[in-house]
């Protein structure tokens, strides 16, 4: 199998080059992870993030064949060759396939990813109804991995400034929750130009996303519980 | 300046958008209908108070929604400040410009005078 890698050590060299490769799969290499690990073992100064290998931590984000997904997700069957791997677009590069996910964390914290809640706690604890439960899902699932933010024109455009389809998800996720008494907060942090309203709705986002969340279904729920908060 | 920004700059590009619509449909339709409208009776329909009003109000709608969509298209863009404020100043001028000229134009059917 030949696969294409995006190689770029800033301690050695002047710029990016691609690096083809020709291993062949063993029997038991399922997924994408599986052939890059047999192929560190060839070339250890080959460099990329994995941890759970089974789509759960979220670091094995990258480029694959130009559609961002996870390596340990992406079955070996389906790829066509040569496969090309390139870091997440728009972040900057760490080294080969590893990239800087400060901003992208930074955005995460801005929305204050976390209960809010002052009043006075019962002995146990807050209840919910299976309906307000039932509410987080298709959010609380989300794994951080960026894929969406980092398929995002919009994101592309002002990584700085707008808080990105991953972070608004998140958020929505809190706005959502029952239990947590900073709605209104929260949404008028959110209301701004470049925050929530660069988003275009192009829906990359929810098509991209390896756990088949949708973001952009997220931001038009904030959108619309902003016009209902408004009015 | 809250209008310009956020939710309100994203209600009103809808809202515009939707008034655009109208008048383009119900425009079509009169058209389909086979309604092809002479420079007279245009001219009357200009005069009148009423077309009046319509016009100024498509215009309006017109401006304001490329405004916001133009503004959106700087905002991605555009990034250096030395760049992107003289060309938002641009884009406004020349819009409200429009505006101003069409407003003018039907305010002047009902000047004394005219
Ligand atoms: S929404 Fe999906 S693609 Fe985006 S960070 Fe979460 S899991 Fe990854
Ligand atoms: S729907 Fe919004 S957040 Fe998602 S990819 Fe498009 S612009 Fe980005
Ligand atoms: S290694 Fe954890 S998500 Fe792929």
């Amino acid at each position: 199998m030949r696969i294409s890698i995006y190689r770029f050590n800033p301690e050695l060299d002047v710029g990016p080059h691609m690096q083809d490769y020709d291993v062949d799969p063993d029997s038991g290499d399922k997924k994408l992870l599986d052939l890059l690990v047999r192929l560190k073992t060839i070339d250890d100064s080959l460099s990329f993030r994995r941890s759970c290998r089974e789509g759960v931590c979220g670091s094995d984000a990258m480029n694959i064949n130009g559609r961002n997904g996870l390596a340990c997700l992406t079955a070996l069957s389906t790829l066509k060759e040569p496969v090309l791997l390139r870091p997440l677009p728009g972040f900057p590069v760490i080294r080969d396939l590893i990239v800087d996910m400060t901003q992208f964390f930074a955005h995460y914290h801005a929305i204050r990813p976390y209960l809010i809640n002052d009043e006075q706690p019962p002995e146990r604890e807050r209840l919910q109804s299976p309906e307000q439960r039932a509410r987080l899902n298709g959010l609380y699932e989300c794994i951080l991995c960026a894929c969406c933010s980092a398929f995002c024109p919009s994101y592309w455009w002002n990584p700085d400034k707008f808080i990105g389809p991953a972070g608004l998800l998140q958020a929505y996720r809190f706005i959502s929750d029952s239990r947590d008494t900073a709605s209104a907060e929260r949404l008028a942090y959110l209301d701004d130009v470049y925050r929530l309203y660069r988003c275009r709705t192009i829906m990359n986002c929810t098509e991209v996303c390896p756990k088949g969340l949708s973001p952009s279904h997220a931001i038009e729920r904030i959108r619309l519980a902003l016009l209902r908060e408004s009015s | 300046m809250r209008i310009f920004l956020g939710q309100r700059a994203w209600l009103l590009q809808r809202l515009t958008a939707l008034l655009i619509l109208l008048f383009v449909v119900l425009g079509a339709a009169g058209l389909l209908a086979g309604a092809t409208p002479s420079y007279v009776q245009w001219h009357a329909f200009a005069s009148s108070s009423l077309g009046a009003v319509l016009i100024v109000l498509f215009f309006g709608a017109l401006c304001l929604h490329a405004w916001i969509g133009i503004r959106d298209i700087v905002l991605d863009y555009v990034h250096a400040p030395g760049v992107r404020l003289p060309l938002l100043a641009l884009i406004g001028i020349i819009l409200c410009a429009v505006l101003l000229r069409v407003a003018l134009t039907m305010a002047a059917h009902f000047l004394p005078g005219a």
